[in-house]
């Protein structure tokens, strides 16, 4: 486990030390920025519509924008997942691929450690990476708290604020996973980042698929799209089911990357 | 016991023979010059030993434990320079001592002498400091070496470490692996020849994946046909025509 907290403490210093790390803070700040002020002037839109016709006389899908937590955080967080699918493959790309375009891999391999720890040392390192990255968007809650009012109790339900965070948060380790996993096939870290984001994609959007297609392969497929796995969790619902799936496909990726470091022993 | 036990060692690329049946050992505190021209299946071998590739067939042993079934045990005491060493560009030569050091399992108190110890032995202590990616070729070979002695392993594999040097750094890494003999096991590839007749005892020639001399240095040059008087530049030459 030193090993392995060894190898994290060297992904996180490395990352820090390069302009990347500070290129992809910017991005996403300002993505994430856009599309809250976008969210922003929405609700605000909607609520004066509102004060002129009172709430009853609206039509029943605007009711979100009754409160800032439903009206902008919780489909802020919606906005995140996304901007995080094309931030995250970008982040996980470097982790395997770079140490074998650089030569360092004969290093590691070389050196007295377990490729378990090796995969697990990277993946500490890349949740570090990815946690730093969404912590960011934190200030956009922060923000609304401070600056928001709500005719009763405080501008945003935290709880819920924070579930839906946890959500994000759940997501970017479930990318980074994945993108470590084909990191781990490639010496190229740009076709390292292309494989992610299209593995990455078509999953997020395999709820639409599901749409047109007849039981019971279209619960299957719901079941299976990040999408729809992500819609309790982001809205502050706890499911022990989107825990366990999203766990899964972390446990599961991790696995094929270690069995593919330790495949290089036959190869 | 020797401490490197080879036995009909054979590495295939699918039908390419990158090395055919290679049986040597190295007595424990011997050096082994590794010699042949460039593809002759140098790095391949050395590759082998460390346990970064798996052989095709044969049997290769380090202080007694096979490569391929006791991974861990061999890696634990070998320090390996690969052809191009292995450094992270944008780390200080110290912060990568310290992480090389922390893989190879060295315990946290002892870890600040070792990295000060290997750097004033590589002569790298006045760039601790600098990013590796700003130093000179020379200085990148010497930290790569550095990283090699960390722990003192008993047995070194040194790919080329004289590769990039000017012929003063050449001379004081010469001197610096001559003075690691007896206490470690060394394996030195190299294709300069003086510098195999000034550090080794023992030479092994590789020539297409093959040995076409093993014997000590003052030996080969009468064995191969070759007048006594041959340099091992003249019998280098002549084994490798073929």
């Amino acid at each position: 486990m030193r090993i392995a907290l060894a190898i994290a403490r060297k992904e996180l210093s490395l990352f820090f030390t390069t302009p990347w790390a500070y290129g992809v803070f910017t991005a996403m700040v300002a993505l994430s920025s856009f599309f809250f002020v976008n969210l922003l002037a929405t609700f605000q839109q909607v609520q004066e519509q509102a004060r002129e016709v009172t709430w009853p006389m609206m039509p029943p899908d605007m009711s979100a924008y009754r409160n800032l937590t439903d009206g902008v955080m919780v489909q802020l967080w919606g906005m995140v997942i996304v901007v995080t699918l094309f931030v995250a493959p970008f982040l996980s790309m470097r982790l395997f691929a770079e140490e074998k375009r650089n030569k360092t891999f004969e290093l590691l391999m070389t050196a007295p450690v377990r490729p378990i720890e090796i995969v697990l040392g990277k993946y500490l390192g890349g949740l570090g990476i990815i946690s730093a990255t969404l912590g960011l968007t934190l200030v956009f809650p922060l923000v609304l708290s401070a600056f928001g009012h709500a005719d009763s109790g405080t501008a945003l339900e935290w709880s819920t604020v924070l579930l839906g965070y946890g959500g994000v948060l759940l997501w970017g380790a479930t990318c980074m996973a994945v993108g470590m996993f084909i990191s781990a096939l490639t010496e190229s870290q740009m076709l390292a980042a292309f494989l992610t984001f299209a593995v990455l994609l078509p999953w997020m959007m395999l709820s639409g698929v599901a749409q047109a297609t007849e039981e019971p392969l279209r619960s299957v497929l719901t079941y299976l799209s990040f999408d729809a796995q992500l819609q309790n969790l982001l809205k502050g619902i706890l499911d022990v089911q989107t825990l366990v799936f999203f766990a899964s496909v972390i446990v599961f990726s991790l696995l094929l990357t270690h069995r593919t470091v330790e495949a290089r022993r036959w190869a | 016991m020797a401490m490197i036990e080879v036995q009909h060692l054979t590495k295939r690329y699918r039908d390419r023979v990158a090395i055919d049946d290679l049986t040597f050992s190295v007595e424990e505190g011997e050096i082994l010059g590794f010699l042949g021209p460039n593809g002759a299946g140098k790095s391949t071998t050395m590759k082998i030993l460390t346990g970064f590739l798996p052989p095709s067939e044969g049997v290769a042993r380090v202080g007694g434990f096979d490569v391929f079934t006791h991974p861990l045990e061999v890696k634990r005491r070998i320090g390996y320079l690969p052809e191009t060493p292995p450094l992270y560009p944008d780390m200080t030569v110290h912060g990568y001592l310290k992480f090389v050091a922390a893989l190879k399992r060295l315990p946290s108190r002892e870890l600040k002498a070792e990295v000060e110890r290997v750097a004033s032995l590589t002569g790298v202590t006045h760039v601790l400091g600098r990013l590796i990616q700003n130093l000179s070729k020379g200085y990148k070979q010497r930290v790569g070496i550095a990283q090699a002695l960390l722990g003192s392993p008993q047995v070194l594999i040194l790919d080329e470490p004289t590769e990039g040097l000017d012929p003063a750094q050449r001379a004081e890494v010469r001197a610096l692996i001559k003075g690691l003999a007896g206490k470690h096991t060394v394996i030195l590839s190299t294709h300069i020849l003086p510098e195999v007749t000034m550090t080794c005892e023992k030479v092994l020639i590789l020539n297409q994946g093959r040995i076409v001399a093993y014997d000590d240095l003052r030996k080969l040059a009468g064995s191969q046909g070759t007048s006594e008087s041959a340099s091992l530049e003249e019998v280098f030459i002549k084994l490798t025509a073929a």
